[in-house]
């Protein structure tokens, strides 16, 4: 069983400290995903581990030897590397490029064997890079670049496969391709592969497991499940992102929402309440959020996507069980809460018996004088499930007074109307 | 694709290689053979190969005695010597240009760029002017050994100055190589300011001639050129895999400091050792690898060899050229490699049809 441990490893550029403490250990058929902010030092620690930057404490042990302590080829016989970009400036071709991999096999007075033109072939063909083989590599396009790195790894028959973000420059389906490539062959020849990921999703995809950095430090180790959680995300990165897993691929995916920095552009004490459900009422939390308002939102049923959103995004909501009708006590608790609002949104959501309290509700408000705003992107007749009766309620908002918009640009103009109107009569209050 | 058509197609490249090698050395021969047939003392060229020919045991007892002693005094201690120096300073410069080229990942750089020519000049200008080190030697040979002395001591103290911990950045080396030649020339010109008569003695110097060459030059030369040209070759696959920048070099197995530190040594040792006995010729160094790069591509392993041959073959071709072109005078052979050189460059470049790389 090859493992590869890192113990205790600290690292400087001059008097910086790029990596601090660093510790774990990798075994064979495990694909490690290397995450983390720009100048967390993912880059660092793989350059620690190719011998690029000797750390000052610690050790990089491959099955207990220390590989700083190897020769040069010997290194290269064990630990291969699949650098982020290379600018290749000369004529050599690709096949050319894959053999420099078997340079460490190969004696200084001598050259290339059959045996090792047959390891470069074998490396080009598990790489689709064989019709490339005579092609000048300096005309390849990136993915191609990438593949023909990745079969000069393979011809050094490593024992540990890095990868600095082997798939960032490429489309989507050369990354599926890369990346499946990369974890058939990590499987099959029993590599340690360690790759940095910008990409979450990807990461996710792919990785056995992985380690998120911060600052040189690891933050987070273990399953990707176990360190991909909304929490990390938000310390580390500095953002609120949604994770869920995808109901298909059963992976993890990743959806970032929002960066953490308080919004300083606006600082207003209103606060909007939305009456939604079903995704339509989503899009515009996150809108309004942003745009600096507090938000509310009820009542929902626990499972809707809107309600989901709701709690990603922190926002005070009503919950409702399941599948179920709004209950008299959860009606209540909605109108108190819309009591506090200084406006009300009612979204274009389609209205059954479940949730027709909710424009009761409204109703109610706007009689209290809570400005209210109705939009109608749907016709009420295509979402009305009550045979008329939520038809009805809409008809009784709009003859008092409820505002009628088409859509959101337009909520968001007449709700920054509104907010000036309600800082002006503050002033004059305070006058 | 099958393994035969990987195979094959590769296989056949050494052959290729072995055939240019042929080819080049045989161009070579031939050019040598007008060389030292060639000159203002007209000379049968029968009788100059019998007098070549007369120097090799066994061989020489084949050829009549009726060869003339004023001609063999002329084939043997003024062609010979000089057409075998040519040769050897072709081959340096072409050899040391490849390295650096190769080691700076950069296509202006000659064998000059670390500041060998203006130390050997330094060095000269010296031993012309004050006649330091002819007490012992003969101005003939304090030229060279002050040029050769200067020359390696300036580029260690490059060297030295660009060192940064355990390594040498190339990009600070370059740059320090480029200080040092400004610094120098400005002492040299400072030197030649005030040198009265031996200005000229300097100038032709720097501009790198081979008329006053003799054997003991050869004898100098010959052996620094050899080995260093050897041991660069050993290295002809780890600076293929320099190409791609010192960090995927290392891992992929080449230990880079050590490789640089070898090779600058070999590169600074024969080109010292060649203009030390030449003067400073230009352009050879510059453009030789470039040309045999577009006849033979990238890998080291046939372009050190090619390079090395193109370079005695063209040297020798321009100084004979400058030896009988203004007869009885003579042009000195750098104006000469420039003067021809170039345009021929821009032909090969022209004719070429992918941007030139290296």
């Amino acid at each position: 069983m090859v493992t590869l441990k890192i113990s205790g490893v600290d690292c400087y550029y001059g008097s910086i400290k790029a990596l601090e403490n660093i510790t774990f250990t990798v075994r064979e058929g495990e694909i490690v995903g290397i995450l983390g902010p720009n100048g967390s030092g993912k880059t660092t620690l793989l350059r620690t581990i190719s011998r690029t930057l000797k750390p000052k404490v610690g050790a990089v042990l491959l099955d207990d030897v220390n590989v700083y302590k190897m020769s040069f080829k010997d290194a290269a016989k064990n630990i291969a590397v699949v650098p982020q970009e290379t600018m290749f400036t000369f004529d050599f071709t690709s096949l050319d490029v894959v053999l420099m991999g078997r340079h460490p096999y190969i004696d200084r007075f001598g050259r290339e064997s059959r045996e090792d033109l047959a390891i470069a072939k074998k490396a080009m063909e598990l790489t689709n890079t064989s019709p490339l083989a005579d092609r000048p590599v300096n005309e390849l396009s990136g993915g191609e670049k990438q593949l023909v790195l990745i079969a000069r790894a393979l011809a050094q028959e490593p024992k540990v496969l890095l990868l600095d973000e082997p798939t960032t420059h490429l489309d989507i389906n050369h990354q599926i391709e890369i990346m499946d490539l990369l974890r058939e062959i990590c499987k099959a020849k029993a590599l340690i592969v360690l790759a940095v990921f910008h990409d979450f999703n990807l990461a996710a995809r792919y990785c056995d497991s992985a380690i998120l950095l911060n600052r040189g430090r690891i933050y987070s180790i273990g399953s990707i499940d176990a360190v991909l959680n909304t929490e990390n995300i938000r310390k580390v990165f500095q953002i609120n992102a949604i994770i869920k897993r995808h109901p298909i691929t059963n992976q993890l995916y990743v959806i970032p929402l929002s960066t953490l920095k308080p919004n300083i552009n606006r600082a207003t004490d209103i606060t909007i309440h939305i009456i939604c459900g079903g995704g339509t009422g989503a899009p515009l939390m996150k809108k309004l959020l942003e745009q600096g308002y507090f938000v509310t939102a009820g009542v929902l049923n626990t499972l809707d996507t809107d309600h989901d959103v709701a709690c990603t995004l922190g926002i005070p909501v009503v919950s409702e069980a399941p599948f179920s009708p709004i209950t008299e006590e959860n009606y209540r608790a909605n109108l108190e809460m819309m009591n506090k609002a200084s406006a009300i949104v009612v979204t274009s959501v389609p209205f059954g018996y479940g949730n027709l309290l909710n424009l009761k509700a409204a109703t109610e408000a706007l009689e209290r004088g809570i400005p209210t705003f109705v939009m109608d992107e749907v016709p009420i007749k295509q979402r009305d499930f009550t045979k008329g009766e939520a038809e009805k309620l809409l008809l009784e908002l709009k003859r008092k007074g409820a505002a009628f918009v088409g859509s959101e640009a337009e909520l968001l103009h007449l709700v920054g109307i509104l907010e000036k109107k309600l800082k002006g009569s503050l002033a004059e209050g305070v006058q | 694709m099958n393994s035969s058509q990987i195979e094959i197609p590769y296989f056949k490249r050494f052959a290729k290689w072995k055939i240019i090698i042929i080819l080049l050395t045989l161009a070579l021969m031939l050019v040598f053979i007008f060389a030292v047939a060639a000159g203002p003392t007209q000379i049968p060229p029968l009788n100059t190969y019998g007098i070549i020919i007369k120097q090799i045991p066994l061989l020489g007892n084949f050829v009549g005695s009726e060869l003339s002693l004023t001609e063999e005094t002329i084939v043997l201690q003024v062609r010979l010597p000089r057409v075998l120096a040519a040769a050897i300073v072709g081959v340096a410069l072409a050899v040391a240009g490849v390295v650096l080229q190769g080691l700076l990942r950069n296509p202006m750089a000659d064998p000059y760029v670390l500041g060998i020519s203006s130390g050997a000049g330094l060095g000269a200008s010296l031993a012309i002017v004050f006649g330091a080190g002819a007490p012992f030697l003969g101005l003939l040979y304090s030229i060279p050994i002050m040029a050769f002395v200067f020359a390696i001591g300036t580029v260690l103290l490059v060297y030295l100055i660009s060192k940064r911990g355990e390594g040498v950045p190339m990009v600070t080396l370059l740059l320090v190589g480029m200080a040092a030649n400004s610094f120098l020339l400005a002492i040299i010109s400072v030197i030649k300011l005030f040198s009265g008569e031996a200005v000229h003695a300097i100038m032709a110097w720097m501009f790198g001639s081979l008329a006053t060459t003799n054997w003991n030059h050869i004898k100098m030369s010959l052996p620094f050129v050899m080995i260093g040209v050897t041991v660069i070759y050993f290295f002809a696959r780890d600076l293929n895999i320099m190409l791609l920048g010192e960090e995927q070099a290392q891992n992929l197995g080449v230990d880079a400091e050590r490789l640089k530190k070898i090779t600058i040594a070999s590169a600074t040792l024969i080109t010292a050792a060649s203009v030390s006995i030449s003067g400073i010729i230009g352009f050879i160094g510059l453009i030789i690898p470039h040309m045999a790069r577009i006849l033979v591509g990238p890998d080291h392993r046939i372009l050190i060899p090619s390079s090395a041959l193109s370079g005695a073959i063209v040297l020798i071709l321009c100084d004979t050229i400058g030896r009988m072109i203004v007869r009885p005078a003579e042009l000195p052979v750098g104006i000469i490699t420039s003067l021809l050189g170039v345009p021929f460059f821009i032909y090969l470049i022209r004719k070429k049809k992918r941007p030139i790389s290296w």
